[in-house]
């Protein structure tokens, strides 16, 4: 099944063509650099830029699908959660085509996508989720961990109580003069710095019976610790975004850790998505945890599956399709406010 | 189409190509990337059939030194740092620009993404043309990273060959990742207003714990709750990073009965938190450039709607908040750090 999909739920401007879970093609169009994805600059009047460039992205996922539009089984679109009035903006375009073409629509829900980003181009999708599993959402926006029932079936395990984690470490490198988004220069530095050069509170220590994110109080403790450090050198600022980035992480992984733990279920896999899930340091940590549960740890099989993308969607709307869940063009609406468990 | 080593030899070839609006490619520290004089608008039109990519893209452009770059763009505090500490290596800084380079190298909002590759010859070349060039990579939208000169030619198509007349090959460049591109222009200074607010009364809190942030809301909040569905209310907060505005509009929401998980908007700059008949909207105005985005947001049937609102930063978009100092009812709340680590002062006031 060939499915056209469409995300325009923040800054980025995607639509993909995807086979099943397969990818044929995955378009981005971003303000900001394809690498600096987990924070994102505003586009002014989001609206606008995206409704100029929809008609383009399309046309080039199909083209580099080397498909016709003719020749697509159905069209996807996020309907949420994200920004109102830019995810209006791929939903009315994917009603026009659906009209126009008379294909089959597909509202699918940004968070799912992440989550099944993991499954995209994998060789044997069926027997890669076994359930329960867990997913993880890691992103600008959201900082999610959630029990997979089944396929479409999701219940929320943890979530953040005040900034993402992508947000977060884009924080912390604005703290550091690096700009914003600074997240994928932080990462950066954060590979050569010293570790114990600094001592930063990892959030909720000791309380991981909270379940619960929160990175509030370290964002606060480390904009502090700057101020105090100030003039900053080089040699400062590397040090400085390693122990940040090193708590922030630390945080994430006690919390995913106690869930697990905690849980009378024995999870075979977590999957995980989102923008920082490109952040290899975090990738480092996440397999070593799935080591030590027996948890097989997933990750989207190319960087440009990890920020917002369309061909996540188009795999969420595959399994969609096979339970038969499509939506009249005249029923479709966005919903920024979509939970995942909806 | 010439190919030529890089070497000494590669500079006056580079500089006559890209007088004469030619393309070149040439190599970096990353990848190699496709150069035309960033100020023809001709190589301009040239370079964007080559990479087949939508008008209304930008370019970031390399040059030579800081010196160059303070002529076609503002470098605010923050770029300065970038510069010293960073420059050159793989770092796109993205500033205001001066308008002075052709039409669709900056971005639409005027800003111009700068970098200064650390590599000799490409600075030879740029210090000898005189100008800012494209730092584009070289390889068409979507296509692989292009590492070797065959990275390229494979491809692209025999059109886009034609349109190539220098390349500068330097061999198999070492797999470095592309360079990372921060925007600075969010750092700079906000214009504040806050002599223009003139408010009817001005009170004044100590908060000493985020519990006790969340209270004030409520405090505040009941003052006004009266007026909850007649009129809009908005709550336009001002604070550094880290004071508690978030943490003020947990206690809003909490105070107005709402049950869903209040976080931050910065990234998706808008929630939405329903819960029964109680609706409140939480902006998040930090990641606005101007302050007219606000309107864009629906901001105005918001108000016409009668709705609770919430805005941080609401500093960066005070005229648009202004609009409404007849229809709504608009509280400013300005939150700083205080002696103590937990504690903040929270001042409040309403329009007059």
């Amino acid at each position: 099944m060939k499915i056209l999909s469409i995300d325009t739920s923040c800054d980025e401007t995607a639509a993909a063509v995807t086979e099943g879970t397969k990818v044929l093609s995955n378009v981005i169009w971003s303000q900001a650099s394809a690498h600096a994805k987990f924070g994102g600059v505003m586009p002014s009047l989001a609206k606008r830029m995206h409704e100029e460039r929809i008609g383009w992205v399309i046309e080039k996922a199909i083209k580099n699908a080397g498909l016709k539009i003719e020749s697509l089984d159905a069209i996807a679109v996020t309907v949420g959660p994200g920004l109102s009035i830019a995810l209006g903006v791929g939903v009315d375009e994917a009603k026009k085509l659906a009209i126009k073409y008379g294909k089959k629509l597909i509202a699918v829900n940004h968070l799912e996508g992440h989550i099944l980003s993991p499954l995209a181009n994998s060789k044997n999708p069926a027997s890669d989720i076994t359930c329960p599993a867990l997913g993880l959402v890691v992103s600008g926006g959201n900082t999610l961990l959630i029990k997979i029932n089944k396929i479409g079936s999701y219940e929320v395990l943890a979530q953040t109580t005040d900034d993402a984690l992508g947000e977060a470490l884009d924080k912390g490198a604005r703290v550091l003069g690096l700009g914003y988004p600074g997240g994928a220069i932080l990462e950066k530095f954060a590979r050569g710095g010293n570790l114990k050069a600094y001592k930063l509170p990892i959030p909720i220590v000791g309380q991981e019976e909270r379940k619960m994110f929160t990175y509030s109080g370290l964002k606060t403790a480390f904009l502090r610790l700057v101020e105090y450090e100030k003039p900053l050198t080089k040699e400062k600022i590397i040090d400085l975004a390693s122990c940040f980035q090193d708590v922030a992480f630390t945080h994430l992984i006690r919390i995913t850790s106690f869930v697990i733990l905690d849980s009378k279920f024995h999870f075979h896999s977590l999957f995980t998505g989102g923008g920082v899930s490109a952040n290899l340091e975090l990738r480092k940590r996440l397999r070593k945890l799935g080591k030590n549960t027996e948890i097989k740890v997933l990750f989207p099989y190319s960087k440009r599956l990890t920020g917002d993308n369309a061909a996540m969607i188009g795999v969420a709307a595959y399994f969609k399709a096979l339970r038969g869940e499509f939506i009249e063009a005249g029923k479709i609406d966005r919903n920024p406010s979509a939970k995942i468990t909806d | 189409m010439r190919i030529i080593k890089d070497g000494k030899m590669a500079v006056g070839s580079a500089v006559r190509v890209l007088k004469s609006g030619g393309l070149v490619i040439y190599p970096t520290e990353t990848l190699y990337g496709i150069g035309v004089d960033a100020t023809n608008p001709k190589a301009i039109k040239k370079l964007t059939e080559y990479k087949d990519r939508p008008l209304g893209k930008p370019y970031s452009v390399a040059v030579a030194d800081q010196k160059m770059a303070e002529e076609y763009v503002e470098l605010n505090s923050v770029a300065k740092n970038l510069y010293r500490e960073f420059l050159p290596g793989p770092l796109t800084v993205i500033s205001k620009g001066k308008h002075k380079l052709a039409k669709g190298v900056e971005s639409e909002d005027g800003t111009l993404g700068i970098r200064i590759p650390d590599y000799v010859l490409t600075i030879e070349i740029i210090k000898k043309l005189g100008k800012p060039i494209t730092a584009t990579s070289a390889n068409a939208s979507y296509k692989k990273r292009p590492y070797t000169v065959t990275d390229i030619l494979n491809n692209i198509s025999g059109k886009q060959r034609k349109l190539i007349d220098l390349i500068i090959d330097a061999g198999d460049l070492p797999h470095n990742e592309p360079s990372t591109v921060i925007d600075t222009t969010l750092d700079d200074p906000v214009t504040l207003r806050q002599g223009e607010i003139k408010l009817a009364n001005k009170n004044e809190l100590l908060s000493r714990s985020e519990e006790n942030t969340q209270n004030s809301a409520k405090e505040i909040w009941q003052k006004y709750e009266q007026h909850s569905g007649k009129r809009a209310i908005i709550f336009a907060l001002q604070g550094e990073m880290g004071t508690g505005k978030t943490i003020f509009t947990k206690g809003l929401a909490r105070a107005m009965g709402i049950t869903e998980l209040v976080t931050s908007p910065t990234f998706t700059l808008e929630n939405e938190y329903i819960t029964g008949k109680e609706k409140l909207f939480h902006f998040d105005a930090w990641r606005l450039e101007k302050s007219e985005e606000l309107r864009n947001l629906g901001f105005k049937n918001l108000i016409k709607d009668k709705s609770v609102v919430s805005v941080e930063w609401a500093e960066k978009v005070s005229d648009t908040i202004h609009e409404f100092d007849d229809e709504a009812i608009i509280i400013w709340v300005k939150i700083e750090f205080g002696k103590r680590q937990n504690e903040r002062r929270i001042a409040w006031g309403v329009t007059q």
